[in-house]
């Protein structure tokens, strides 16, 4: 595995912090005009193309976990 | 990477649910005097050409899915980096195997999720019974 800089890594926790943070505020009912995540795919789910960008990128998501990505438990 | 997966689709159901308990965040009664689809045991059972009109919203989305990520894998391939790993056979089987092992599980998700609703709702709403002929 290749060796990067340590705040490469802390950029990536920050921005997923970030995310869940954001998703936590508008879950907690402390703000009625912060969209949930769930609220903000319906809303691009609205149209054709959103509803194809979401499946791709849910399918490269899968793609890359459970497919490039996978290894046997066992496998040497 | 499973891990987050996982978590960023618990989060998506955990945001799903809340949305749509009575009060919710997006609340239900505002949703549907919005005029946007709602579900729950109110509705009208689905009828053949309800799952008819699903089946071809839902393979419209897949194919419509499938073919937009191969164009960006193919454009990203030729245009920024000639990735290793046999990329674009595995882009083009990977993702057609798992929309093949993703529809059935949708499909038997959905069938059960609308029959569990329908059996509510003949639970709590029995059709009436017939009277019956005087002697």
């Amino acid at each position: 595995m290749a060796h990067h800089p340590l705040i490469g890594y802390l950029v990536w926790a920050l921005l997923f912090g970030a995310l869940f943070a954001w998703e936590g505020l508008a879950l907690s009912h402390l703000s009625n005009y912060v969209p949930t995540l769930s609220d903000t795919f319906r809303a691009i789910m609205r149209y054709p193309f959103g509803r194809w960008a979401l499946f791709a990128l849910w399918l490269w998501f899968g793609w890359h976990i459970f497919v490039r990505g996978w290894h046997f438990l066992l496998r040497a | 990477m499973v891990g987050g997966f996982v978590i960023i689709m618990v989060s998506l159901a955990v945001g799903l649910w809340l949305s749509r308990r009575p009060g919710g965040t997006a609340d239900h009664g505002a949703r549907q005097a919005r005029g946007e689809r709602a579900s729950g045991p109110g509705l009208a059972p689905v009828t053949a050409a309800g799952w008819r009109r699903l089946a071809a919203h839902v393979a419209g989305t897949m194919l419509g899915g499938y073919l937009l990520l191969v164009v960006v894998v193919v454009l990203y391939y030729y245009l920024v980096a000639r990735v290793g790993g046999a990329f674009i056979k595995s882009a083009f089987t990977g993702c057609a195997l798992l929309i093949g092992l993703a529809a059935p599980v949708f499909a038997l998700a959905s069938w059960l999720t609308e029959l569990r609703r329908a059996r509510t709702t003949h639970k709590a709403h029995p059709p009436a019974q017939q009277p019956r002929p005087a002697p």
